[in-house]
C-alpha cells in the first residue's frame, strides 16, 4: 500500500474503471460476509475461518474469494453471507454451516434451504438478497455501498465512482456550484434538527477569515442509533469524499471527525482509510493536482453525551470540558478556535457524493414535499428484523416496522415507537399511518432525531420508559444550566416515586409544568429536548402513569415494586398465579382453589373459558413457551369433589344493609360473592329463568358444560346470596321501585345483550338472524333453526360460537366472512384453529355488500374482496375495496355477529346516569360507582363486549367501592398477598417439561355433539405442567439496582 | 491522532518504563493547542489509569492548570483516576438493550462480580461500568468486555461469559510460572 502514485483527475477515472470488477457481480465466484459491527459479535470472524478452511478442504480457495462487507443492515439475522454467483442471502450462519455451504451451494450448485430467510407473511424460504421485503422496499442512498464492498478497500471504493464526485468538483464545479446543488437537492442536515445543509455551508463560506473549519459528528450517542456506526465501518470512503467536498465548497483545508470511544472499530477503519486517501492524493495538499488541499483528523471522544452538541464537541475538540455555549455566535461565525466552522453529521456527509454526482434534483426526486432525500432507520427493541434500513423520507412507520421490519416478535402486540431518542417523542399505535418526515412528526410531539427507532411492545412500560430517559438525561446533563441539571433532576425523582408506587395527586401535573419550563430555558440541546420522552407519554399514556399513581398497579408488569409476579399482575381480577400453580405441583388442590378463590370466585368457568391474559405475560416464553395456567386451573377444579368455599365472615350489621344486584352473568355474580364474603347478603336479579348471564346463553356447551356453570352458582347462593330469577330491569321492576323497596346500593351488570343490526340492502330478508339470539335461542330453549348452507359475518368470539354451534346442528357448509385477515380476528386463536378442525370455512379479506334474495328467502352473501391498505387508529391495517373483485358465498341462512350494543337507557333514567360516548355506562375505574350515588356498573355494560375475567374483576372492585360507600370503612379482607409456603430452590435449573396443551376430541368424533371438547390431564401431567413454573414471586434477598 | 499504543497494562511493565513512554507522548504533542485529551487517553492506555502524579506531570508539560487537567478528567466518563481491572465490563443500559432486560443483566453480573458499578473485583481481573448505547441495539441486550460485544445476553449466561475470560487468565499465569 505505500508508495502510491498520487493520482490526478484522469488517472483516477482510470482506476475508477479497473476497479469496477472489483465490486461483486452477479455470476461472480465471490462470497460477501458481514463484518458489520453487529455479524461480528455474532460471530463472523468464525464463521469466515470456517468458510475458509472448507474452501481450501475443497481447493476451491483459489477460484472462489471470501470479501469482508460492511453492515449489510438486517443485524438480528447475523452472521450473513451472500454468495456471490447468484446473491443467493444466507443467514444465522454458524461456523459449523460453513462446510455446508461451501459443499453443497459452491461445490454442487445445491442451495443450502435451511439456512435461508424465511418471508414473514408467506412463510417460504427466499433465496436471493433483492427478493427479499428487507431488502426489496429499501432506497440506498447513504448506505450505497455498504454490505457491497470490502471497507477497508480504496480500490473497492473506486469501483463504485469512489471520489469521481470529488473529481468532478474540483475540475468542472466551483464551490458556489457546490452549495447550488445542495440547494436543489433539499438535503437537511440527519443529526437531529434538520436544517438545510446548503445553508450552513453557505453562511460558513460567507464569513470572514482565511481559515475555516470543517467538522464531523461521529459522536451518534442518542441510545438505540447506529446508523453512523455503519457508515463508519462500512464505508468510511464516503465520509470522507463527502468532508472533501464540503471543505472545498467552504474554503476549509482542515477537517475533523470527532468519533465516539465506544466505537473503536470505527476510529480503525477510518484511520485506515484515510491512511489510504493520503497516498493516492485524494488527502492532503494539492488533491487530484489541482491547488485544492485539505487534511483529516481523527479526535475521539472520552464518553460525554452532551458531546453531540455542537458547541461542546467544538469545546471538546479543542482539548476543553465538552460544556455548550450560547449560540450567537454560530458556528459557522465562530467555531473551532474561533474560527467559522461547518458542522454535519456522518449521514449528512455520507449523502454529499452521491448528490454531486448525481445531481441535487436526482436528489430531491425522492422524499415529499419538504424533506428531500432517504433517511436511514436503525430499527432495534422488540422488532422481528433489528437493524439498519434506508428508505425515502416519508415512508409511512407501519410499513417501516411491520413490512420491513417484520413486525413484533413473539405475537405481541406493538405498543408504541420511540423515536429521536431522550430528545423525541413516543408514536402511539393509532398514529402508525405517519409518514415519517420532520413537520409530520413534529406535529406528533416527535423528532425525526439521528433516526433509532426503539420499537416496544405491551411489555414495555411506558413509565418506566421515561423514566429510563431522565435517568440518562440527568445523568449526562453537563451541569453547567440550571433548568438541565436540577430540573432534569427533579423530573427524574418525581417518575423514580410514581414507579415505586409511591406518586402523588398532582405529580403528572407537575412534570408536565416542568418540563415545558426546562424547555424553555435550558442553555443547548440536550436540555431543550430533554423533557420530550416525558411530555410525549404522557400524551398518549396519560392512563397509564393513574394506574401507577391511583391505583398502584402497572399494567405492563414492569416496575418491580408494583409486581409481584407479571402472570398475576396481567389477570384483572389478580388472582396469584404463581401460588397456586405451585401448590397444584404439590398436590395441594383444595388449598390451591381457595387461594384462587381468594380473588376469583369462578375457577372452575375460567378453567374452561379465560382467555388467559396470564399465559401471555409468562417469562417463561423467554426459555421455551409459557406454563399451561388455564390447563393447570383445568385439572385443579376437576379435583374438587366437595363444595370448597372460602371464607366469609359473619357480620350482622351489614347482613342488614340492602344491596340489589342487577344481572347474574359473571360480573354480578363475582360482585355478590366478595358482598357475602364480608357479611352482606346481597339479592340478585336476574331477567332470564337461569342464573349465569352470557356464560348459559351464548358461550356453548362443547366449550363450558353446564354442571360447571351450575356448581359455580350454587357455591355463591350458599354463601347467602339471593338469586330471582325472571325478573327483568325496566320490566318486572324498576330503579325506583328498588329505591322504595329499602336497597342502598345497586350493582349494575346486566351486560350487552343485543346484536349490532346488520346494515346491508335486504337484512330484512327471511333466513337473516343476529348472532347471539341464534345462540340464546339454541341454548336457553334447547333448538334454533339452522340453514343448510350458513354464512356468518364477523370475526369475533360470537361468529366462531356460531359457526361451531352451526356445524353440530348439522348444517351442511358454515362459512364464516371477515373484512380483515385471520392475524386481525378479535376471536381467540384456540377458537379459530378448533373452528378450521371441524370444517368451518373462512372468506377472510371480504365484506359483506348485500343480501341476495329469491321470493323473499335469503340465498346468498355478495361480498367484495378487499384488500389491506393504510393503518388506522386501531393500529391495524385497514381493508379497502378492491376494483372489480365480488363475489357470493350461497347461504340460506346469514347470521350477523357484528358487534353487541348496551341498552343502558332501557335501565335507568339517564338524565341522570352519565353515559360515555359509546353509551356505556361513566364509572370511575377504581370503584366502578356511577355519576349517581348509589349506582355501580360493571362488565360490558361500562367497557362494552369484553372478557369473562374483565367482568370479574368489576364485580370484585365493584363490591370494595358498595363497601365503602355504604360504611365509610374497608371490610376487604381478601386483597393482601399470602405467603407461598411451597418448596422452591432458586439456585435449579428451570424443569425442562415442554409445555402441553389440553387435549381435545377429534374433530369428526364431536362435530355432531355438545360434549366438551376438552379434555383433563393426567395427575402427573398436571404436576409436571405445574412445575414448569419459574416462580417469579419468589424474592431473593440480595441487592439489586 | 492519537497513534495507536500497545495496551501496557496487562503486561508487567516497570513504572519507569510507563513514564518514558508519557514522556515521548508529552513531546510529540506539546506544542498542539488540543493535545490535553488525546494525551490523556494515550496516558490511560500506559498506565490503565490515570493516576495523580501523571495528572501532574501532563499540567506541568503541557502548561495548563492543573485544575484544568482535572476537571477535563473528571468530566469525561472514560477517564479513570482508580486503577481498572483488566477488563471493563460494560453494560449497554441503552434504550434498546433497557427494554430487552440489560437492567437484570447488570443484577446478574454485580451478583456474580459481587461489586457495584464503578467497582473492581478483588483480584483487579473485572470492573464494571454502565453504557450508554455500544450501537448494537440490534443484538440487545449487550455487554462489552474490553472492545468484544457479547450479544444477546441472557442473566443466566453470566457466569458463562466471564469463565471464558478467567480460564484465558489461569492459562496465562500457567504459562507464566513455566
Amino acid at each position: 500500500m505505500t508508495n502510491k502514485k498520487k493520482l490526478d483527475s484522469k488517472a483516477l477515472t482510470l482506476l475508477c474503471e479497473k476497479s469496477k470488477k472489483r465490486v461483486v457481480q452477479v455470476g461472480e465466484d465471490k462470497v460477501l460476509i458481514c463484518m458489520g459491527g453487529g455479524c461480528i459479535a455474532s460471530g463472523a470472524q468464525e464463521v469466515k475461518d470456517a468458510l475458509q478452511k472448507a474452501l481450501d478442504g475443497e481447493k476451491l480457495s483459489k477460484k472462489v474469494s471470501l470479501i469482508d462487507a460492511g453492515c449489510l443492515g438486517p443485524c438480528a439475522r447475523g452472521p450473513v453471507v451472500v454468495i456471490g454467483k447468484d446473491k443467493t442471502f444466507y443467514q444465522k450462519v454458524t461456523p459449523e454451516d460453513a462446510k455446508t455451504i461451501v459443499q453443497s451451494h459452491i461445490r454442487d450448485n445445491k442451495i443450502v434451504e435451511s439456512l435461508l430467510w424465511q418471508d414473514e407473511g408467506t412463510e417460504k424460504p427466499v433465496p436471493v438478497q433483492m427478493d427479499l421485503e428487507f431488502f426489496k422496499r429499501q432506497t440506498k442512498v447513504v448506505l450505497r455501498n455498504c454490505g457491497r464492498i470490502d471497507p477497508v478497500s480504496i480500490e473497492d471504493y473506486f469501483g463504485c465512482d469512489g471520489y469521481q464526485a470529488l473529481s468532478k468538483a474540483l475540475t468542472k464545479m466551483s464551490p458556489d456550484g457546490i452549495i447550488e446543488e445542495m440547494k436543489a437537492s433539499g438535503l437537511r442536515g440527519r443529526g437531529g434538527a434538520g436544517f438545510p445543509t446548503w445553508k450552513k455551508w453557505s453562511f460558513t463560506r460567507a464569513s470572514e477569515g482565511d481559515t475555516k473549519y470543517i467538522l464531523c459528528n461521529a459522536d451518534e450517542g442518542d441510545p438505540g442509533a447506529f446508523m453512523d456506526r455503519s457508515v463508519l465501518e462500512g464505508d468510511p470512503h464516503s465520509l470522507i469524499e463527502g468532508m472533501a467536498l464540503g471543505a472545498f465548497a467552504i474554503g476549509a483545508s482542515q477537517g475533523y471527525v470527532y468519533v465516539r470511544a465506544e466505537y473503536p472499530l470505527a476510529v480503525e477503519r477510518l484511520e485506515i482509510a484515510i491512511k489510504q486517501a493520503t497516498e493516492y492524493g485524494l488527502l492532503g495538499d494539492n488533491i487530484l493536482g489541482t491547488d485544492f488541499s485539505f487534511n483529516l483528523e481523527i479526535r475521539m471522544g472520552s464518553g460525554a453525551f452532551v458531546c453531540g452538541e455542537e458547541t461542546a464537541l467544538i469545546a471538546s475538540i479543542e482539548g476543553k470540558r465538552g460544556e455548550p455555549r450560547p449560540r450567537p455566535p454560530f458556528p459557522a461565525q465562530k467555531g473551532v478556535w474561533d474560527k467559522p466552522t461547518v458542522l454535519n453529521n456522518v449521514e449528512t456527509y455520507a449523502n454529499v457524493a452521491a448528490i454531486v454526482l448525481n445531481g441535487g434534483k436526482w436528489f430531491a426526486d425522492f422524499g415529499t414535499e419538504k424533506s428531500k432525500g432517504t433517511k436511514v432507520f436503525a430499527l432495534a427493541g422488540a422488532i422481528e428484523n433489528a437493524g439498519l434500513v434506508e428508505v425515502p423520507v416519508g415512508t409511512v412507520l407501519g410499513e417501516l416496522i411491520y413490512d420491513i421490519g417484520g413486525g413484533i416478535p413473539n405475537g405481541k402486540e406493538f405498543k408504541a415507537a420511540q423515536i429521536g431518542g431522550p430528545s423525541g417523542g413516543c408514536i402511539p399505535k393509532q398514529h402508525l399511518n405517519v409518514p415519517l418526515d420532520y413537520e409530520s412528526l413534529d406535529t406528533l410531539g416527535a423528532i425525526m432525531g439521528s433516526g433509532g427507532l426503539i420499537v416496544m411492545d405491551d411489555d414495555t412500560c411506558m413509565v418506566d420508559v421515561a423514566r429510563f430517559f431522565l435517568d440518562f438525561v440527568q445523568e449526562e446533563s453537563c451541569g453547567k444550566c440550571v433548568p438541565c441539571r436540577v430540573g432534569t433532576k427533579r423530573m427524574f425523582e418525581i417518575l423514580t416515586r410514581i414507579c415505586k408506587g409511591e406518586g402523588r395527586e398532582g405529580d403528572i401535573e407537575m412534570l408536565i409544568k416542568l418540563g415545558n419550563e426546562i424547555k424553555d430555558t435550558a442553555l443547548c440541546g440536550l436540555g431543550q429536548t430533554a423533557p420530550n420522552p416525558v411530555l410525549s407519554t404522557i400524551r398518549y399514556f396519560r392512563d397509564e402513569y393513574e394506574a401507577h399513581i391511583k391505583e398502584k398497579r402497572c399494567p405492563a408488569g414492569v416496575c418491580a415494586d408494583l409486581v409481584r409476579a407479571p402472570c398475576q399482575n396481567a389477570c384483572p381480577a389478580g388472582v396469584d398465579v404463581p401460588g397456586f400453580v405451585s401448590l397444584v405441583g404439590e398436590k395441594r388442590y383444595s388449598e390451591a382453589l381457595l387461594l384462587h378463590r381468594e380473588r376469583n370466585p369462578l375457577a372452575a368457568i375460567c378453567a374452561s373459558v379465560c382467555f388467559h391474559p396470564c399465559e401471555g405475560k409468562c417469562r417463561r416464553v423467554d426459555l421455551d413457551s409459557p406454563v399451561s395456567v388455564r390447563g393447570i386451573k383445568r385439572f385443579m377444579t376437576d379435583q374438587e369433589k366437595e363444595m370448597l368455599v372460602p371464607e366469609v365472615k359473619d357480620n350482622p350489621e351489614l347482613a342488614k344493609r340492602k344491596i340489589a344486584v342487577i344481572g347474574a352473568g359473571p360480573s354480578g355474580l363475582s360482585c355478590a360473592y366478595f358482598l357475602a364474603r364480608m357479611g352482606y347478603k346481597p339479592v340478585i336479579f336476574e331477567a332470564e329463568d337461569k342464573a349465569g348471564g352470557m356464560l348459559v346463553q351464548t358461550i356453548p356447551s362443547y366449550r363450558l358444560p353446564r354442571e360447571r356453570l351450575d356448581k359455580e352458582i350454587e357455591m355463591i347462593k350458599k354463601m347467602g346470596v339471593e338469586i330471582k330469577t325472571n325478573t327483568r330491569l325496566g320490566k318486572d321492576i324498576t330503579v325506583e321501585q328498588l329505591k322504595q323497596e329499602g336497597y342502598e346500593a345497586l350493582y349494575l351488570a346486566v351486560g350487552a345483550p343485543s346484536g349490532m343490526n346488520l346494515s346491508i340492502k335486504n337484512s330484512d330478508a327471511k333466513g337473516v338472524v343476529d348472532g347471539i339470539k341464534f345462540l340464546r335461542e339454541f341454548n336457553v330453549k334447547g333448538k334454533t333453526a339452522v340453514g343448510k348452507k350458513v354464512a356468518i359475518i364477523g370475526g369475533g368470539n360470537v361468529a366462531i360460537d356460531v359457526a361451531r354451534t352451526a356445524v353440530r346442528l348439522g348444517a351442511e357448509t358454515v362459512t364464516v366472512v371477515y373484512r380483515r385477515t385471520k392475524e386481525e380476528m378479535p376471536a381467540y386463536e384456540e377458537e379459530i384453529r378448533e373452528a378450521i378442525n371441524e370444517g368451518v370455512l373462512f372468506e377472510f379479506l371480504a365484506a359483506p355488500k348485500e343480501i341476495e334474495v329469491k321470493d323473499g328467502n335469503a340465498v346468498g352473501l355478495r361480498c367484495s374482496r378487499m384488500s389491506l391498505g393504510a393503518f388506522d387508529s386501531s393500529g391495524r391495517k385497514k381493508p379497502v375495496e378492491e376494483y372489480g373483485g365480488e363475489f357470493v358465498v350461497a347461504a340460506d341462512q346469514i347470521v350477523a355477529a357484528i358487534g353487541q350494543v348496551v341498552e343502558a337507557k332501557d335501565y335507568a333514567d339517564t338524565k341522570e346516569l352519565a353515559l360515555t360516548k359509546k353509551e356505556y355506562v361513566q364509572t370511575d375505574p377504581t370503584t366502578q360507582q356511577s355519576s349517581v350515588e348509589w349506582i355501580f356498573a360493571g362488565g360490558d355494560v361500562v367497557t362494552g363486549p369484553s372478557s369473562v375475567i374483565d367482568a370479574i374483576a368489576a364485580g370484585e372492585q365493584a363490591a370494595m367501592g358498595i363497601d365503602t360507600f355504604l360504611t365509610k370503612e374497608s371490610h376487604v379482607f381478601w386483597r393482601e398477598e399470602k405467603a407461598n409456603d411451597t418448596d422452591f430452590d432458586p439456585d435449579a435449573d428451570p424443569v425442562e417439561f415442554k409445555r402441553e396443551e389440553l387435549a381435545q376430541v377429534a374433530a369428526d368424533k364431536r362435530k355432531d355433539s355438545f360434549c366438551e371438547v376438552e379434555q383433563s390431564w393426567s395427575e402427573s401431567v398436571a404436576v409436571k405442567q405445574a412445575k414448569r413454573c419459574l416462580r417469579c414471586d419468589y424474592r431473593e434477598t440480595v441487592e439489586c439496582k | 491522532m492519537a497513534k495507536e499504543q500497545p495496551c501496557l497494562c496487562t503486561e508487567e511493565v516497570s513504572e519507569q518504563e510507563c513514564m518514558e513512554r508519557l514522556e515521548s507522548v508529552l513531546k510529540e504533542y506539546k506544542d498542539k493547542p488540543d493535545a490535553l485529551i488525546p494525551v490523556l487517553q494515550i496516558a490511560q492506555t500506559i498506565f490503565g489509569y490515570l493516576p495523580e502524579h501523571v495528572l501532574k506531570k501532563i499540567s506541568r508539560t503541557l502548561d495548563k492548570p492543573y485544575s484544568e487537567v482535572a476537571g477535563v478528567v473528571s468530566f469525561y466518563s472514560f477517564f479513570s483516576t482508580v486503577p481498572r481491572g483488566k477488563y471493563v465490563v460494560r453494560v449497554c443500559l441503552g434504550t434498546a438493550c433497557y427494554v430487552r432486560g440489560g437492567n437484570n443483566v447488570l443484577g446478574a453480573l454485580k451478583k456474580e462480580l459481587s461489586i457495584d458499578v464503578g467497582e473492581t473485583t478483588e483480584d483487579r481481573l473485572f470492573s464494571l461500568d454502565v453504557g450508554r448505547c455500544f450501537g448494537a441495539c440490534g443484538l440487545a441486550p449487550v455487554i462489552m468486555i474490553n472492545d468484544d460485544v457479547h450479544q444477546r445476553v441472557k442473566p443466566a449466561k453470566i457466569a458463562e461469559i466471564l469463565k471464558e475470560y478467567r480460564t484465558v487468565e489461569e492459562k496465562e499465569a500457567i504459562a507464566n510460572d513455566k
